[in-house]
């Protein structure tokens, strides 16, 4: 069943046209990975998604139509944006991160058992509570950064490179954390990254990008299995 | 997979918690706080029956000061912007204190909420602005409110006075408090003081304080969390307006006295001037910038008479460069050098 449409996404900053017309789909608990050379469009797509540029074309998720919105309204629909650079308030503690996470929720009694879930994924983010998020390691504040975003119980995950200047054991960790999380949840995820094979590792189909245009898409057994993708976007062989 | 569930997480917590949250360590911490609360709260009581009236009116102008900077560490300290316009609103507040005073004879107390609603009236109308502008070109529309505030007191003369001003009577202390008048300035000032510190914090510790810290950190992290940009940074301006709009209120009180030349754009600067020196988003440096916009210029007045503009200059200057985070910050590092007693 599909969960995410997007049809004929065009998306830039100013006069300067980054999306050329993106469409892909996915279906609602799939992982779904987004690879390309630098430049591509790969964050922009993702801002696209979130609302955080403004795009034409159609994005709906679940039916519901998110195109043109403000940020603020897709993260009430369910829209978790993860940004490249994780984007954590570095002078906040850990919990006050977590808290404005669940913002579009205002209060409750679940935001107690959300927390709850929160420290059940990443451990160690409980232990570092009342701490100043800045004062965090780079995989922790990515953890975090999730961790975050989960917070408002989304129904849709984009992650921006979530591997950005981490330790290959920590990215890894953060992967199989991230698989855990869709496998429990049921959360559709879109994540864009560099570490293609990690990607692929995860995800159910693949998406490859270039210059604004997808130029490949697949399950992610086809993509990585892929000869050209490999030596030309990826830049060695699987 | 390795990933532990819920329910696990939940037994490890009953069974043993992997880190403790040292209750202790958070009583000793908050009960100092409640210390030196107390401790505050006895000498600011007690300050006033052994001080001169002089001394003791220039302590209320500190608490007025104090209210008004407590309204610009909102916005500048928590919410990030910035306003180069405060005077402006501090004057609305006075202006409209003044005018019921003068022309509607209202009890004074009823024109505190009165001029701080008209203040967070026109915060919320220069807030639409600012919800488009950041950095310099927000500065310099804020500077714009205070420069055209005066020549505007001056032109309504029926009502404002012109640039004579009104005249006012203070608030007489009542007969069963046995106080002076400038002790029972005081004591109105510090109620209300206390009052808006109390709402600050409040404010602050709520969900509007973390998604005002959210946008002063980070904006578009805010804005992907649902946090709506243009309401808060709107809010953020009217709070803060209103804030300053109270402080210009008990002004009125305590001075008895408006002019259009007590509300010029050096009010606004030296308020921002106040509060970067006693330190941005902390929650005394309001008080030690109410301290030091009072005090300082006078300083300069006695190091220097002729050139005080240029030593106060170089106090702010000092000031930064021991404390750059401003006087709190000094104050916390310095404390931190007090070794703790185990």
């Amino acid at each position: 069943m599909t969960h995410l449409v997007v049809k004929d996404l065009t998306a830039g900053y100013g006069d300067a046209r980054v999306l050329h017309g993106v469409g892909l789909t996915v279906g609602e608990g799939e992982i779904c990975a987004i690879l390309g050379p630098n430049g591509a469009g790969k964050t922009t797509l993702l801002r696209a998604l979130s609302g955080m540029i403004r795009a034409r074309g159609t994005v709906t998720l679940g039916g519901a139509d998110l195109t043109g919105h403000p940020p603020d309204t897709l993260a009430r629909q369910g829209v978790a944006h993860v940004p490249e650079g994780r984007g954590t308030f570095m002078p906040l503690t850990v919990e006050e991160n977590l808290r404005l996470g669940a913002y579009v929720r205002r209060r409750g009694p679940e935001l107690e058992a959300d927390l709850d879930r929160i420290h059940g994924y990443f451990p160690v983010l409980k232990t570092r509570l009342k701490q100043a998020a800045g004062s965090l390691s780079g995989g922790e504040q990515q953890m975090l950064a999730i961790g975050r975003a989960l917070m408002s119980r989304p129904r849709l995950l984009l992650l921006d490179e979530p591997s950005l200047g981490l330790a290959p054991l920590v990215t890894r960790e953060l992967f199989r954390i991230v698989q855990a999380i869709n496998a429990e949840e049921r959360t559709t995820v879109v994540v864009v990254e560099q570490n293609a094979h990690l990607a692929l590792g995860i995800a159910q189909q693949a998406h490859v990008l270039e210059t604004g245009r997808i130029v490949l898409s697949g399950t992610a057994e086809e993509i990585r299995a892929d000869e050209q993708v490999a030596q030309s976007y990826l830049g060695y062989r699987v | 997979m390795s990933n532990p569930t819920e329910t696990d997480a939940a037994q490890e917590r009953t069974a043993a918690p992997p880190t403790p949250p040292r209750p202790a360590e958070w009583w000793r911490s908050a009960r100092r706080q409640w210390a030196a609360a107390a401790v505050l709260a006895a000498a600011a009581c007690y300050a006033p029956f052994q001080l001169v009236p002089f001394h003791v009116f220039q302590l209320t102008m500190v608490l007025v000061y104090a209210v008004a900077l407590l309204g610009l560490n909102l916005l500048v300290g928590h919410a990030g912007q910035i306003s180069l316009g405060h005077g402006a609103f501090f004057a609305v507040g006075a202006y409209t204190a003044a005018i019921l005073f003068d022309r509607w004879a209202l009890p004074y107390p009823l024109t505190l909420p009165v001029a701080a609603g008209a203040a967070f009236l026109l915060g919320l109308a220069f807030g639409v602005p600012a919800m488009r502008l950041r950095g310099l070109y927000l500065a310099l529309v804020t500077l714009a409110i205070a420069i055209f505030l005066v020549p505007l007191l001056k032109r309504f003369e029926e009502l404002t006075g012109g640039s004579m001003g009104l005249t006012l009577a203070k608030p007489a202390p009542p007969a069963w408090s046995g106080l002076a008048e400038d002790q029972w300035l005081y004591f109105l000032t510090l109620v209300v003081a206390v009052a808006a510190f109390l709402l600050c914090v409040g404010l602050l510790r709520s969900r509007v304080g973390r998604a005002l810290h959210a946008i002063r950190d980070n904006e578009g992290a805010a804005e992907v969390m649902g946090v709506r940009l243009s309401v808060h940074k709107t809010l953020a301006f009217a709070w803060s307006a209103m804030f300053a709009g109270t402080a210009g209120c008990l002004y009125t009180w305590v001075i008895g006295f408006v002019s259009p030349d007590s509300f010029t754009v050096n009010l606004s600067i030296t308020l921002l001037a106040g509060l970067v020196v006693g330190g941005l988003g902390s929650l005394s440096g309001p008080v030690l910038g109410g301290l030091f916009v009072m005090f300082v210029p006078g300083i300069a007045q006695d190091i220097n008479d002729a050139a005080p503009g240029v030593i106060f200059g170089l106090l702010i200057i000092a000031v930064m460069y021991v404390a750059p985070t401003g006087l709190a910050g000094l104050a916390g590092r310095l404390l931190r050098k007090i070794p703790r007693k185990e």
